[in-house]
């Protein structure tokens, strides 16, 4: 094996080496301890989902609003009880309406406001890699010996300028 | 006698800026450029209006004058003299004043600055654009949101004082101004957009010419931004720093779409590519700042900032649409003229990043968008409230804002046109390391979760990525005997302090929101409790009097240091009682008190919420980096370009067969000496440009 | 290496090209009159009768002891049209519907049809009582422990007001100051079976 093929060879290594680091460390990092919440937990991830009512825009989780501080008290109970998140939700939906969720749901109505985003990156995306794609597979200009002329008169001033540099001209 | 003087001056401003557009337009119909010139002078006298309606406004509430009604709704005699002061900003009609102000400002500025080409149809044309503006908001003040209109029937005794979140935290006097610098600010570069549209003279480097304006106020954008998110973790009491309120939502469109320009005009400056997608991009800042304005003073949406009770909403909707109109229809009239000349080689390009970038902070940006105007759509359509809140927008904008990371990480090491991979190896090997290396000592450390671990990691690497370009930088200037100080300033250099301050406001968010925590202890005085790791401490409650608040505190160490002082204050008599926070900061996390109950009877126990939020205080170290960053992006950098170089022509490739660009150096894909002494001669000059002879703009030069 | 220029001639603009971007010019302007057209035929925030899950159901059960030191259960007063009125001292909206609530009261005291109960929405009881008797307020204010009975209602923030029918059905819900006369017009309709 040749010196450069070898330092090839040890540069893929150290790239495989790099990313199955990061690879065992988001594995690691990305398990949570316990498999199965405590009801302080639960009760603390459905508070984070739900609108302060009497507030502006703010979980009930984060708020000491009376109305805030009522509707945690109900999601404790509820969770102690042994209801689901859905039934919780629902439950609250009944007094308050829809509009006491903070994250829409993904289904009905409400999912153009989850899928419209990502679309329209995905449709800008390609747009743009085509426009570009065409653009680069359209043939280069002619260009003329005038046009060459005058790019090397004004690369030659630039040379004098700066007193030579690294920029060569090379014609076709 | 103040509303006399504030009437006088509202109107001449009004009156100036209506004329002034009128002896403009004029000049132009006529072509005679003496009288075009002459539409200058009207720059200087709707300062001066606005100047006069600025110091009625005050002397009013200095002497608190309550016959006029918004000093009586807005201030009173127990107010303290920094929140009288404040208080011209804390409702509609006076921030109407303020926003008037600071335009003025801005449009006597940039009359003087342009005092030699005022000549020029362009400038003209731009000067009356902006004087457009300044009628438009002269007349609001002179019709609906009058700020001097007198109170009906008898003249009050006292007033009411202003808004009690808006005198508690002298950050009141600094958010505002500073966050309109920022919004009216976006107006000079618009104005310029226009202009260039309509005289067709495009490639001349006007808008480059602005971009300087343009990094000015997003500068103030910025540190607005940073300072109503630090203004609102001090007094609102829930512990958060940025909610996805509508109205921090309207701020945040310009920074957007501003950041996004600042980036790609870059490109046209280098490539000559772009200039459709750049003047979009201007007037989409500017149409989002009125957009802004309306969603926060019209009531249309909830929201904590908004001012009820005013009737120019359909006002400002309706200068929204003309100015949407206008600047769509005006590059849909040009678009043939706009054309750039050649083309993206690859998209593993410098310019191909910023392509990238760009597409990321629209799709940024309209997400925002749509999550705030969605509730509305909701309605009409279903007949429902629906409310798209911060679990929303954080699922949405964290795999955004983790692309842009990483490609703020491999941006600045890639060079203009083409690259090879060998390049991008050599250059992103270090950050890459380092960036495992962060989540591996994360993980070490303890650190769980998917999304914080991603951002950490490529926190590391975009921190280390940029601060390698910053030392290679400073190495160069070193090496070339022009100190190390050279090497950081400038618009690339700059750029890359800003982009530290960037990753360093991405790591706090990540932390404090991911493992931010809130709890409550009740305790009795003398009593401690331990909450997420730090020993709370109550001693007692102490009650305060002053003429403008009555507050009862809770004393309570933290760790045994201390005492800090949670309280439950009200302001002036018969308001809502509100929780004012008391913050144990230090680099580590912040401990934030709250009173949140009150003993029932004398000696009872107290609750106190706890919130602690790892990495807080780094939110403001970023907002910090970032105005450094804009300083040394503002402070001219090398002196590179000439007239014969290269700009928006595709021109030889210069460099033999290496594949990169350069040295490692960014900023110098084609190297170029410094050059001895005195400034660059013309600076956005575009040679390239295909339907004029390149005229110089002798906009930023001396 | 060869010299390329630009990938195609720049003097003559391509035709194609510049209908793409009137093309795309014309969707921005749709979306952007589309978004002025919903800003614009947004409704203002001000007191309306609101379309809540509550209206049509049962309406829950207010129970507990008054400011005036009694209690009060709504189930008792089955068979009236009963106002339910959330309020607190602290929120101007309240003080400005107070006056008219007054009038309500006072001019359906005589007939008897319909009666007015309020319930405390997160103030203390000593500042409430006051502002009854500041008022001349003398229907029965429900202390609201906890906010029970606010969440079971759906309660946002005061003013709210439901008006329940005598079969304990909630037949409407009004988010802000109400009048004496916007009253009598829902209650009117109410009877009818217009809501």
């Amino acid at each position: 094996m040749s010196p450069v093929g070898r330092r090839g060879a040890w540069r893929r290594v150290s790239w495989v080496a790099l990313a199955a680091v990061i690879g065992v460390a988001l594995a690691v990092g990305a398990s949570r301890g316990s498999p199965s919440p405590t009801v302080a937990q639960r009760v603390q991830a459905i508070d984070a989902l739900v609108r302060c009512p009497s507030c502006e825009g703010i979980s009930v989780a984060d708020s000491s609003a009376s109305t805030a501080v009522a509707i945690r008290d109900a999601v404790t109970a509820r969770v102690r009880a042994g209801q689901s998140d859905a039934q919780i939700d629902a439950f609250l939906v009944s007094r308050y309406g829809p509009s006491i969720l903070l994250r829409p749901p993904v289904h009905g109505a409400t999912a153009w406001v989850w899928f419209v985003p990502p679309a329209a990156l995905v449709v800008a995306a390609a747009g743009l890699t085509m426009e570009l794609w065409r653009r680069r597979s359209r043939a280069p200009v002619a260009v003329s010996a005038e046009d060459r002329a005058l790019v090397r008169r004004a690369q030659a001033e630039r040379a004098a300028l700066s007193g030579g540099g690294p920029e060569v001209v090379r014609a076709p | 006698m103040n509303a006399a003087l504030g009437h006088t001056g509202v109107l001449l401003s009004l009156a100036a800026s209506v004329v002034g557009v009128a002896v403009i337009a004029y000049g132009l119909a006529r072509q005679r450029p003496e009288v075009a010139r002459a539409g200058r002078i009207y720059g200087g006298l709707v300062l001066l209006g606005a100047v006069v309606a600025t110091v009625a406004m005050e002397r009013a509430l200095l002497t608190h004058d309550f016959s006029i009604a918004f000093v009586a709704a807005n201030n009173s005699r127990s107010t303290p003299l920094l929140y009288t002061i404040t208080g011209m900003w804390s409702a509609l009609a006076g921030s109407i004043l303020l926003w008037g102000l600071i335009l003025a400002g801005y449009i006597a500025v940039m009359v003087w600055r342009f005092r030699r080409q005022a000549a020029d149809p362009l400038v003209a044309w731009a000067t009356l654009v902006a004087l457009v503006v300044a009628a438009f908001f002269f007349g609001l003040m002179a019709g609906p949101a009058d700020p001097f209109r007198t109170v009906a029937g008898a003249v009050p005794a006292n007033g009411l004082g202003p808004n009690v979140l808006l005198q508690d935290n002298a950050l009141v006097a600094f958010h505002p101004p500073i966050l309109y610098l920022g919004f009216v600010g976006f107006t000079i570069p618009f104005a310029f957009a226009i202009a260039s549209l309509v005289t067709g003279r495009i490639g001349e480097g006007w808008q480059l010419a602005t971009r300087r304006w343009t990094l000015f106020a997003w500068a103030f954008l910025t540190v607005g931004i940073v300072l109503g998110s630090w203004w609102s973790y001090q007094v609102l009491g829930w512990g958060g720093f940025w909610a996805w309120d509508p109205v921090e939502n309207a701020s945040f469109l310009p920074w957007l779409c501003a950041t996004a320009y600042l980036h790609s005009v870059l490109v046209q400056e280098r490539r000559g590519l772009l200039r459709v997608w750049n003047l979009s991009l201007v007037i989409a800042t500017f149409s989002l700042t009125i957009l802004g304005t309306f969603l926060t003073r019209s009531g249309v949406i909830e929201s904590v900032h908004a001012f009820s009770d005013s009737d120019i909403g359909p006002l400002l909707l309706g200068f929204f649409a003309v100015v949407m109109v206008t600047g769509v229809g005006l590059i849909a009239w040009r678009g043939d003229r706009l054309r750039s000349p050649g083309g993206i080689d690859s998209a593993f390009s410098r310019e191909g990043a910023f392509l990238v970038n760009n597409l990321l902070f629209v799709a940024f940006a309209f997400v925002v968008l749509l999550g705030t105007v969605f509730p509305l759509l909701y309605e009409a359509f279903e007949g429902q409230q629906v409310t798209v809140g911060a679990p929303y927008f954080n699922v949405m904008t964290l795999p955004i804002g983790l692309a842009l990371l990483f490609l703020m990480s491999v941006g600045p090491a890639l060079p203009w046109r083409k690259t090879t991979t060998a390049t991008l190896r050599d250059r992103l090997k270090v950050p890459a390391w380092i960036g495992a290396l962060v989540i591996v000592a994360c993980v070490a450390g303890g650190v769980r979760g998917l999304g914080p671990l991603a951002v950490f990691g490529l926190g590391g690497f975009a921190a280390a990525a940029n601060a390698r370009q910053l030392v290679l930088s400073a190495r160069g200037a070193h090496r070339s005997g022009a100190g190390v100080w050279r090497g950081l300033v400038g618009r690339a250099n700059g750029g890359m302090v800003v982009h530290l301050g960037v990753v360093v406001i991405a790591v706090a968010l990540a932390s404090a929101t991911s493992f931010g925590h809130r709890g409550e202890v009740t305790l009795r005085p003398g009593q401690s409790a331990t909450s997420d790791g730090h020993r709370i401490e109550f001693v007692g409650l102490a009650q305060v009097r002053t003429p403008a608040r009555t507050a009862t505190e809770a004393v309570v160490l933290v760790d045994g240091h201390g005492p800090l002082r949670p309280a439950v204050s009200q302001f002036g008599a018969n308001t809502e009682a509100v929780g004012t926070p008391a913050i144990d900061s230090t680099l580590e996390d912040d401990v934030y008190l709250t009173v949140d109950a009150l003993p029932v009877r004398p000696g009872g126990p107290v609750t106190i919420g706890v919130t602690v939020q790892p990495l807080v205080a780094w939110l403001w170290g970023g907002g910090l980096l970032l105005v450094l960053g804009a300083i040394l992006a503002a402070v001219p950098g090398k002196r590179r370009r000439r007239p014969t170089d290269p700009v928006s022509a595709p021109v030889p490739v210069l460099h033999s067969g290496d594949g990169s660009t350069g040295s490692g150096d960014v900023s110098a894909p084609v190297p170029a000496p410094e050059r001895s002494a005195g400034p660059r001669p013309v600076r956005s000059v575009e040679p390239g440009d295909d339907e004029h002879a390149p005229e110089p703009v002798p906009a930023g030069s001396p | 290496m060869t010299i390329t220029t630009g990938d195609r001639p720049p003097a003559r603009p391509g035709a194609h090209r510049r209908h793409t971007s009137r093309w795309v010019a014309g969707v921005a302007l749709v979306a952007g009159a589309a978004l002025v057209a919903l800003l614009a035929s947004s409704p203002q925030q001000t007191a309306t009768e609101v379309d809540t899950p509550l209206v049509g159901q049962a309406a829950p059960g207010i129970t507990g002891p008054t400011l005036s030191g009694g209690s009060f259960d709504l189930s008792a007063w089955r068979g009236r049209w009963v106002v339910v009125n959330f309020f607190a001292s602290w929120c101007p909206p309240c003080q400005q519907e107070q006056p008219e609530l007054v009038a309500f009261a006072y001019a359906h005291r005589s007939p008897g049809d319909a009666a007015l109960v309020g319930v405390v929405f997160d103030d203390a009881a000593s500042t409430a009582r006051g502002f009854m008797q500041s008022t001349g307020a003398s229907w029965p204010a429900v202390v609201d422990a906890g906010g029970q009975i606010a969440l079971d209602y759906g309660v946002r923030g005061p003013p709210e007001t439901f008006i329940v029918s005598p079969e304990g059905i909630v037949v409407a819900h009004f988010d802000g100051p109400m009048t004496n006369a916007g009253l009598d017009y829902w209650l009117t309709r109410a009877k009818r079976g217009d809501v």
